[in-house]
């Protein structure tokens, strides 16, 4: 076996920070390399030192043994390399084909014209060479997120990559789309190619890779067989301490109704119809979870609940009174806290200090405005506090919310959101981008919450999170709350097939015609 | 994106810079119009024809001597304070309360009151630049009330106290209604403010025409304007001379509401949710701000202000309304920018400006330079102060802001990857 990367003693400083610090990583041709660490641990820097995006302060990028010296992208797309970033960087109107060609077009006529017939050829060749399933004049925008990864890791392939570097892949896909991304892993590895891929879930890692790397606060703090070791490792690992992996929520009785939800519908922006007929409700004491791949409705389900979209039919009521035409100013009054999902566009106003982000959603309230002015000295005690007991880091109260890290945002406003004394805390993705030590910190929270009698709707693509946490389970797919379940006792296949929008008895249904409708 | 939109956004971008990088950018900028129009003084001299040349530079003559053009600018705003070609250098008969600095600080004081309401409707990420129509018309609220009212009161010093707050009120009131109604459009039919109050301008401008040259103007006067408002019920020079028309009570009232307007912003509920709203939309709906009752609020303060601009006109400079106001209401704006919509930066804004006003009369007596050419500095000022891109630019490679790139560290979408 030979080694395709080798990083030596990586070190990248920016200014006041030190994001890889003297890393070593070994990848051999033809394996499936985890690279594992929390937030801010420094994945993505080396990949894109790797990738020549940025220049390492000290050290060598060696490829397949030979020292290079990456001035930028296109100089490591010529070494062999490929990058599929996070967010897909497709031309959503143009096909498959043209997507993958792109920047590369085969042409004719003497360099003048793009030979489409030739590129879609290619294209078809290359898919299939991999097994890919994808049809190349599909445009992307008509294709779902899976296929377009599928693209974009196609795209490397054709500009002749033989090692892929993967950031973050599985963050938005369905548990069926992981494991179809998997096994093209798979594929890829038996035809030699070499993949990198940046995680900061466990079990992925487990699963997937050959070796793991994990890496802390930008030293890499270990390499391991990834059938030799244990979650527990892993995990001890990237935090440097052991830590409680799954959230369990001792069972108890719920109390009396804190929320209902009655046959809600709502339109997203574009006035399309993203909510249809959703009902549920929460009680005292009680978590209820909603699963679902993004972009299914649950955004605009929990902007109707928290009063930031006036739904179209269906009704809400909140601790015995209906608030379905109700303000946002008079929920946040009434003990509702919302962690938003978009933590920039919402959660946060990016340009204010922590202090000032502090009372947002409470600028009116008696505690800090009485006769409706701001009493600065209480809100920045009360910023302090919050940074102070959710280790919002670094503890800088005067420095502007976009100076922080997603991580240490997320906390902040988490923080906020349960210093409110909530009665019903509506918690979307409470720990996207936040790292195991805080996640485990935050679903302690939500538990301390939810035994002290509180009412708490949890929305959250990660699966586990969802399921350890609910009480009752619903699961959304295009817009309807497919169905809600124990969470306990459904399995994560179960769910996986619920969110992809299939109902198990829906099959049967199909297959035989309700008696009565055949005339 | 629509023009109006892009307008918008690249205002954004300009006033949301740091207020020491604010700072920087104005001297640099206030340095490169210096420059450029030392060198638009010497091209436009080199045109015009004169007996003997101001200045001489590589054996070439040039009619205007840049030099003295700004140092007879900046001298004649104070009212000369220096004489230019005496080695003794202090003139010994200056008076700080003299014509030229009156002129100075009329002009500055004026240009507070658009400045702030212009100020208040851009950190409420409102793009009002309806102020002039606000000043016309509350103006001519003040100059009518004040008309009508004066007869019904004790002439004097008591009626002056009487009638002088009132007619300020009333110009504050009727500026602050008109607009509020572009307010409401936004509110409640989603018109764009920025078309909405430029057309109001034209509509505040023909109306006000209108009202005084048919039924309220002054029968024996030629020209289309009001009958004047006693001098007891104006704001007459106190200390400054009289032909300077300007009261240092105004100035005064300016700089109290700079101190007001500051408070309301940044102490009170109501400003937290205006400059939530200016900075970020989504997350002020977020926090329960009402967006469109903090429009409407918002365009009625930032029209109260200029209507109160327009008062002092009337009550200070003119002692009635007359057609063909100066656009007080555009230069709002520009002092709003150059001071990045802070209240206390509206101040030094508003006095450089004033300056430059009063100081190219001097100008245009003292070196025979026509004053256009200190207007063309004005403008080079502001088309400076709008190019924070290049100066921030200019920064970097100098390193005076950090590399903003510090914060992408930590795993690609938790940070900064929100652009």
């Amino acid at each position: 076996m030979s080694t395709a990367v080798h990083l030596d003693e990586i070190t990248k400083r920016f200014p006041g920070v030190v994001a890889n610090d003297d890393v070593d990583l070994t990848v051999e041709r033809g394996t499936v390399h985890a690279l594992l660490g929390e937030n801010g641990a420094g994945k993505t820097t080396l990949m894109n030192i790797l990738y020549g995006l940025y220049e390492p302060t000290e050290g060598t990028v060696h490829v397949d043994g030979e020292p290079r010296d990456f001035d930028s992208p296109a100089d490591a797309i010529d070494a062999g390399i490929g990058m599929i970033h996070q967010h897909f960087m497709l031309v959503d109107p143009m096909t498959v084909a043209e997507n993958i060609v792109l920047g590369n077009e085969p042409r004719k006529w003497f360099g003048t014209t793009v030979d489409r017939e030739r590129a879609r050829q290619e294209v078809i060749d290359l898919s299939n060479r991999y097994g890919f399933d994808v049809n190349p004049d599909d445009a992307i925008e008509d294709v779902s997120v899976g296929v377009q990864q599928r693209v974009e890791i196609l795209k490397a392939l054709y500009r002749g990559a033989d090692i892929l570097i993967l950031d973050e892949p599985t963050a938005v896909l369905t548990p069926q789309e992981v494991e179809e991304l998997f096994r093209v892993f798979e594929e890829l590895t038996a035809q030699g190619k070499t993949i990198i891929f940046i995680s900061h879930k466990l079990g992925e890692a487990m699963h997937a890779a050959d070796d793991i790397t994990v890496l802390r606060n930008g030293k890499n703090v270990g390499t391991v067989k990834a059938d030799e070791t244990s979650n527990e490792e892993l995990a001890e690992l990237m935090v440097g301490r052991e830590v409680l992996l799954e959230p369990k929520a001792e069972p108890q009785e719920p109390g009396d109704e804190v929320l209902s939800v009655q046959h809600l519908s709502a339109k997203d922006n574009r006035g399309i119809p993203a909510v249809s007929d959703v009902s549920f409700d929460i009680r005292e004491g009680e978590v209820f979870g909603i699963a679902g791949v993004d972009g299914n409705g649950q955004s605009q389900l929990v902007e109707a609940i928290t009063g930031l979209r006036t739904p179209t039919e269906g009704s809400i009521s909140y601790k015995g009174g209906d608030i379905t035409d109700a303000s946002r100013r008079s929920r946040i009054a009434d003990g509702m806290a919302y962690i938003p999902e978009d933590r920039h566009e919402r959660g946060l106003v990016m340009d204010f200090d922590l202090v000032q982000n502090g009372i947002l959603g409470s600028q009116h309230s008696p505690t800090f405005a009485a006769d409706g002015r701001i009493n600065w000295s209480d809100a920045r005690d009360h910023a302090e506090r919050i940074i102070d007991e959710y280790d919002v880091r670094p503890p800088h109260a005067d420095a502007d919310a976009e100076s922080f890290s997603g991580g240490n945002q997320q906390k902040f406003i988490v923080g906020r959101e349960f210093e409110r004394e909530p009665d019903l805390v509506v918690a979307t993705h409470p720990t996207r981008g936040v790292d195991i030590g805080a996640m485990e910190f935050i679903h302690e929270r939500l538990l301390t919450l939810r035994a002290e009698g509180k009412a708490v709707l949890l929305v959250s693509s990660k699966l586990d999170e969802v399921q350890g946490l609910s009480d009752r389970l619903g699961v959304m797919h295009d817009g309807e709350l497919m169905d809600i379940v124990d969470p306990r006792n459904t399995t994560e296949e179960e769910i996986g097939l619920l969110m992809a929008g299939e109902r198990p008895n829906a099959a049967e249904t199909d297959a035989e015609p309700p008696v009565g409708d055949a005339q | 994106m629509s023009a109006a939109e892009n307008a918008k956004a690249v205002l954004r971008r300009l006033t949301a810079a740091s207020a020491t990088e604010r700072i920087l950018i104005s001297f640099a900028a206030l340095i490169m119009a210096v420059l450029v129009g030392a060198v638009i003084i010497l091209v436009s001299g080199r045109i015009t024809t004169c007996q003997t040349a101001a200045t001489t530079l590589f054996g070439t003559g040039f009619c205007y001597d840049p030099v003295e053009v700004y140092l007879v600018l900046f001298n004649g705003a104070l009212g000369e304070p220096f004489l230019l070609n005496d080695p003794a250098l202090f003139n010994p008969d200056w008076n700080p309360l003299n014509f030229g600095f009156a002129l100075t600080l009329k002009e500055t004081t004026l240009l507070i009151f658009t400045g702030l309401s212009v100020a208040v409707s851009f950190r409420a990420g409102l793009f009002n630049i309806g102020t002039q129509g606000q000043l016309v018309l509350g103006g001519l609220a003040t100059a009518l009330f004040s008309f009508f009212v004066a007869p019904l009161l004790p002439s004097g010093l008591v009626g002056g106290l009487i009638l002088i707050p009132l007619a300020v009120v009333i110009g504050a009131l009727v500026g602050g209604l008109y607009g509020a109604i572009p307010g409401a459009l936004k509110a409640y039919a989603d018109a764009n403010e920025v078309i909405t109050t430029i057309m109001l301008n034209f509509i505040a401008a023909q109306i006000a025409f209108v009202l005084v040259s048919e039924f309220f103007g002054n029968p024996d006067s030629q020209v289309v304007e009001t009958t004047p408002i006693p001098d007891w019920a104006t704001l007459l020079p106190v200390a400054f001379p009289q032909g300077g028309d300007f009261s240092i009570l105004a100035l005064a009232f300016g700089l109290a509401l700079v101190v007001a307007v500051w408070f309301l912003l940044e102490q009170t509920s109501f400003g937290y949710d205006l400059r939530t709203s200016g900075e970020q939309p989504e997350a002020a709906e977020y926090g329960g701000v009402d967006a469109k009752r903090t429009t409407v609020t918002s365009m009625f303060l930032s029209g109260a202000l200029g209507g109160m601009g327009g008062a002092i006109w009337v009550l200070m400079v003119m002692g009635k309304w007359q057609a063909g106001v100066p656009a007080l209401g555009f230069d709002g704006i520009t002092v709003s920018i150059l001071a990045g919509n802070n209240p206390f930066g509206v101040v030094p804004a508003a006095l450089l400006f004033g300056t430059l006003k009063s100081g190219s009369l001097a100008v245009q007596f003292g070196t025979g330079v026509p004053k256009q050419l200190v207007g063309v500095l004005r403008g080079l000022i502001i088309l400076f102060v709008a190019m924070p891109e290049f100066f921030r630019m200019l920064g970097s490679t100098i390193d005076l802001e950090p590399d903003r790139e510090t914060v992408a560290t930590d795993g690609g979408r938790l940070g900064g990857d929100d652009e």
